[in-house]
């Protein structure tokens, strides 16, 4: 077997010198893998949902012309990179070869059922045929083949939960990992966009680790969603409110917090101008974690100076060690939380 | 005396809602609220950006550049330019201070920076009393008005005004990496060469201590042979922080395959994201102060390859940022002659 780099630069095709993810086109040959290479047999591709809502609205919902859209996208860069959106997404799949340098290293086998929790969008992908296509949930059921790289991490999908519902809760598994991490007993945390998917699984774990002398404070848009967070019962307290809107919720998060503000604030909306509200809502000596990908980088550093507050701001990252492990914990833990990712998403 | 608003929502004209900094129009009147001060302000150091594109704009005409920041702050009540977004600092001396400003910190007659942004700042101007093309301090006769959470520093007996002024524009970094290094750890600072870089570099040198290793990451030839005149770092890196394998591959020579523990990003040229990624051990952490910064490319970039590290937004704003920045130029005589030479 041929050597290759841990990061997959081995597979670059053009531009020369770029890591994966923002190539335009990598090697999607599978006849060969190089020899820290795991080679997978996919059963299902889970496409970010920007990159699926775009693919649909330009196939006008056609399924027909949705799959020539992503088999043309995979013809032209040997990945599933959404041009439009440039984002991937997640897929599901089954071990087929394990290359040589990495036998007895890791933890896998031929056979076992993995997710890969690195973007689509710079894996290597060959398909085959597309089976099925379920608009409602962004998966699609194909016939094909990836690679994940030495650096690419995964998760065995458990014998005790639906692949489908594995893969729904791993998809934002980043998030409420890093909420256990950041969050100790007694913190006062605000959780902006709470009524999401992510958003449950942080109120759920936010409460866990704050405990009976902290308190959650989870903040929805819509009235739906904040009905059902309620009805779910992780929030010491749970309100509607626009994010964008920093005045207002400061007032009432001095109202809740009497004045102290959170210790620790997840922004999990996907809107723009949200930065300032959860600046402002967070105690001078807290913390700040942006998993939001409308984040804008300037408005945050800029905006912290601006009204003198020492927070600290971390950009969302996706993964953490042990994130798949956490994620997957909560949905056994939680009758409740399983019966709502059931529902809605697998 | 009316109450007010401790970040200056009080002041927005236009639109309702908006905190001062996105505002369209700030009340630039000078009676102050009971939590504000008011200042006399001297000299307005102008944001670079912002002063180049007045520049451009007024083809380098004194008068007519003059006649642009007036319009500009009569039409806001601030000196925010309306195409860059960005303002800048400003010179002057405490008027008067309204009785709920926090006490003790300020008295009338004092000579202070503000270290706010001049984008959020109420701000009048009586006259223009000298510009310069070439400089981006005007002096002015004007007044301005400090939130009861803006922040200021008082200038010092012992350091020039303008010197002072140019260390204090880039107080958030060396203060922020005080707090990131510990006695051992391997440092690497990206764009190491320019102003803030050199103040990150030697308040590295000092925490990482003779255990440690402070690593230089530089474009400029020149720039990087100045890092090794004034030793402050113990290697220095020649490379295009852009291309990302080229630095990776000498970072981790240079740190026998270790990687660093703490990434310091000064350098404000888009897409090198990945290569402070890269460089960091997994657990570290990588600190972007680059203005050019994309989120996304951070936050996906560290998933795409597994990697378990903090990437923290660089905040301008520390505790103690201001002193910090001034002791730097007190204790180190080559950088306050650099300083002196190249800014002032």
């Amino acid at each position: 077997m041929k050597k290759g780099n841990k990061y997959g630069i081995h597979r670059v095709i053009e531009p020369k010198g770029v890591l994966p993810q923002p190539a335009n086109k990598i090697d999607n040959n599978m006849d060969e893998i190089y020899d820290n290479e795991i080679l997978i047999d996919v059963q299902t591709l889970n496409i970010d949902s920007a990159s699926f809502t775009q693919i649909e609205e330009q196939a006008k919902g056609d399924k027909a012309k949705i799959a020539e859209i992503m088999l043309g996208i995979v013809a032209s860069q040997g990945k599933h990179r959404n041009p439009v959106t440039g984002s991937g997404g997640m897929l599901l799949g089954t071990v087929e070869q394990i290359g040589d340098a990495l036998i007895g290293k890791i933890d896998l086998k031929v056979g076992d059922r993995i997710a890969t929790l690195v973007s689509l969008s710079l894996t290597p992908l060959r398909i085959d045929k597309i089976k099925e296509i379920r608009s409602d949930i962004d998966q699609v059921d194909i016939d094909g083949k990836a690679i994940l790289f030495e650096s690419g991490i995964y998760a065995k999908i458990p014998d005790d939960m639906p692949a489908n519902l594995a893969l729904s809760a791993l998809d934002v598994a980043g998030a409420p990992a890093q909420t256990a991490k950041l969050v100790k007993p007694g913190d006062t945390v605000l959780i902006i966009g709470a009524g999401g998917k992510s958003g449950m699984l942080c109120c759920y774990e936010a409460k866990k680790r704050a405990g009976v002398t902290g308190k959650v404070i989870g903040l929805c848009h819509s009235e739906k969603s904040t009905k059902r967070l309620q009805d779910l019962g992780f929030c010491d307290y749970v309100f509607s409110a626009d994010a964008t809107q920093p005045v207002s919720i400061l007032e009432k998060i001095e109202e809740l917090t009497k004045g102290q503000m959170c210790d620790v604030t997840i922004n999990n909306v996907n809107i723009t101008d949200t930065e300032m509200t959860s600046i402002l809502c967070t105690k001078d000596t807290g913390v700040v974690y942006f998993f939001s990908m409308a984040t804008s980088f300037t408005k945050a550093a800029l905006g912290a100076e601006g009204v003198g507050s020492d927070v600290t701001m971390i950009v969302g990252n996706g993964y953490t060690k042990g994130h798949a492990e956490i994620t997957l914990e909560l949905l056994r833990e939680s009758d409740k939380l399983r019966k709502i990712f059931t529902e809605l998403y697998a | 005396m009316t109450i007010a608003c401790r970040y200056g929502t009080h002041r927005v004209v236009s639109p309702k809602g908006t905190l001062p900094q996105p505002a369209h129009k700030l009340d630039n009147t000078m009676s102050i609220y009971d939590n504000e001060v008011l200042i006399d302000v001297s000299t307005l150091n102008i944001d670079s950006a912002s002063y180049t594109q007045i520049k451009k704009a007024c083809g380098s005409d004194a008068e007519k550049m003059k006649e642009m920041i007036l319009a500009i702050v009569e039409e806001r009540g601030k000196m925010q330019n309306p195409v860059t977004g960005s303002g800048g600092m400003l010179i002057g001396t405490v008027r008067e201070i309204g009785r709920n400003f926090p006490a003790n910190r300020l008295k009338v007659g004092d000579r202070i920076a503000t270290l706010v942004s001049l984008s959020l700042t109420p701000l009048k101007i009586n006259s223009i009393k000298k510009l310069s093309p070439a400089s981006d301090q005007v002096d002015v006769d004007a007044q301005a008005i400090l939130f009861e959470s803006g922040l200021f520093a008082i200038l010092p007996d012992d350091i020039p005004e303008k010197l002072a002024l140019a260390a204090l524009d880039v107080a958030g970094a060396p203060a922020q990496v005080d707090r990131l290094v510990t006695e051992g750890d391997i440092v690497c600072i990206i764009g190491g060469g320019g102003k803030s870089g050199i103040l990150c570099c030697y308040q590295a040198m000092q925490n990482a201590g003779p255990s440690g290793k402070v690593i230089v990451v530089e474009y400029s030839k020149e720039n990087a042979q100045r890092i090794t005149d004034m030793n402050l770092a113990t290697d220095v890196i020649v490379a295009d922080a852009t291309n990302v394998m080229d630095v990776y591959e000498k970072v981790m020579a240079v740190t026998g395959g270790r990687g660093c523990d703490v990434t310091v990003n000064n350098v404000n040229v888009p897409s090198t994201e990945m290569t402070s990624i890269l460089i960091t051990k997994g657990q570290g952490c990588v600190y972007f102060f680059s203005m050019a910064t994309s989120f996304t490319k951070a936050a996906l970039g560290a998933e795409g390859v597994g990697k378990d590290i903090n990437l923290i937004v660089g905040n301008g704003y520390a505790k103690g940022h201001a002193n910090l920045t001034l002791n730097i130029i007190r204790e180190s005589k080559p950088i306050r002659e650099l300083f002196e030479k190249l800014y002032v």
